[in-house]
């Protein structure tokens, strides 16, 4: 290699050893490095002055607090910091004890719910059963006849104490999102909402009483829509059955 | 005078067969050797880390870095490839210019966290002088141009490349690049004359 060839590489070495050597020249430099003796002879002298700098600082002692700090981020501080849990048969045989009396009582308590929900049911289902019964068995109660497709069933109609009850058969079950809502007819066609229903599950046939605020003779009839669940201002959905008084 | 007296007596040449049963200790788990090489180096590692960052909370804080990665990667040091104390002043070197860069959201050392990078940019064995004459550099530094020790500065305790320092400075690249050359040389020069 000629001095021409050489000088760019040589020049290079302090910057390189320093730290310096823009990225773009480094491979080239390293690269010339491999197969030149004497510039990583040079290298070596101006590495050794490179780390020479590493003490060429005037030494400062940092504060106490520093090694106090140190000191506690050591894994003896860290386990002496850290809770200890140490457990004898005895505490584990009351902690697992504890631990199956929170289940069972879990357990007790969902019981205790679905109980408390079937209750609710069977009550309310002897309650328009009673109801029912006191409409049929009362002197100007008025049957009328539902039929639609494949629902059928009846409308107790009673005007004298307010009560409209229907008890129909083959209802189709309902998305969740979904509910029955039964609509009293007006002479003027207009609709007021008596109330919302779902088929209860297991049953071939639903019921569903009403006690209407307005009073039954200011209506000619009465239907059963589709509506989303909770109802609507004003019938939406499709119409399941209509029944005219 | 008077510095270099201070700098001598913190400079006192360590007993090797010592330090080296000293970090055997240490990559063992031994905590206490680790605070005897924290007590015995932590003004050496802090000068340092002070002078790069100028701020003495960042600097307890590169210092506190160093010790930490001394006890996680102690296993490291091979006293084979050299002395110690660089070994642990080239991580403290590192840690406070990552943290430089990051305070002014420059990016980091490429070789920052590579420990076989840090053998690569100390000096063979055999060229590696004894502190004793690692103590006239500081003198050394002192004793060139300022335009030269500037950019010794800029290079060494600040991180800069060529290109960075001829932006700070607003001189030419090749102004950088020859200032940066006659520095070190100079500095090889009076390294010899030792």
């Amino acid at each position: 290699m000629t001095r021409n060839e050489h000088t760019p590489f040589s020049e290079n070495i302090p910057a390189y050893a320093i730290g310096a050597l823009d990225v773009d020249d480094i491979a080239a430099l390293e690269a010339h490095l491999k197969t030149c003796a004497a510039c990583r002879t040079e290298l070596a002298e101006y590495r050794a002055v490179s780390a020479a700098l590493l003490t060429a600082t005037p030494p400062k002692q940092p504060s106490a607090e520093l090694r106090k700090r140190l000191q506690s981020r050591l894994p003896s501080a860290q386990k002496s910091a850290r809770p200890r849990f140490s457990w004898s048969l005895g505490q584990l045989a009351v902690g697992m004890a504890l631990a199956l009396l929170l289940v069972l009582n879990t357990y007790s308590i969902l019981q205790m719910r679905s109980l408390q929900l079937a209750q609710t049911q069977l009550a309310r289902q002897y309650r328009t059963g009673q109801t029912l019964i006191s409409m049929l068995s009362y002197p100007t109660t008025e049957r009328l006849a539902i039929s639609a497709d494949d629902v059928v069933g009846s409308l107790l109609l009673d005007k004298d104490r307010n009560i409209v009850a229907l008890i129909v058969w083959n209802m189709p079950q309902l998305q969740e999102d979904m509910t029955y809502q039964v609509w009293l007819i007006d002479p003027q066609g207009d609709r007021v909402s008596a109330g919302i229903f779902r088929p209860e599950s297991g049953q071939a046939y639903t019921t569903q009483i009403s006690f209407p605020k307005q009073n039954l003779t200011n209506f000619v009839g009465i239907g059963v829509t589709v509506e989303p669940a909770g109802g609507s201002a004003a019938p939406t959905g499709e119409r399941v059955f209509k029944v005219d008084f | 005078m008077r510095d270099q007296t201070k700098l001598i007596r913190y400079n006192e040449p360590v007993n090797d067969v010592d330090e080296s049963a000293l970090i055997a200790r240490v990559t063992q788990g031994d905590e206490r050797a680790f605070l005897m090489v924290y007590d015995r180096y932590a003004s050496r590692v802090h000068g340092l880390t002070l002078h790069i960052l100028g701020d003495p909370m960042l600097a307890e804080e590169a210092t506190q870095d160093t010790f930490l990665k001394l006890w996680s990667r102690a296993r490291q040091y091979l006293a084979e490839r050299g002395p110690f104390l660089p070994w642990l002043l080239t991580i403290a070197r590192h840690v406070a210019l990552d943290r430089l860069r990051l305070e002014a959201r420059r990016p980091a050392l490429s070789d920052s966290n590579d420990p076989e990078e840090v053998w690569q940019t100390l000096p063979d064995l055999e060229t590696v002088a004894e502190e004793s004459r690692w103590r006239s550099t500081y003198f050394a530094v002192q004793s060139l141009q300022p335009d030269l020790r500037q950019v010794i500065e800029l290079a060494y305790y600040q991180g800069l490349s060529q290109s960075e320092m001829a932006e700070v400075l607003g001189w030419p690249l090749g102004t950088v690049k020859t200032r940066l050359r006659a520095a070190m040389e100079k500095l090889r020069e009076l390294w010899n004359e030792k």
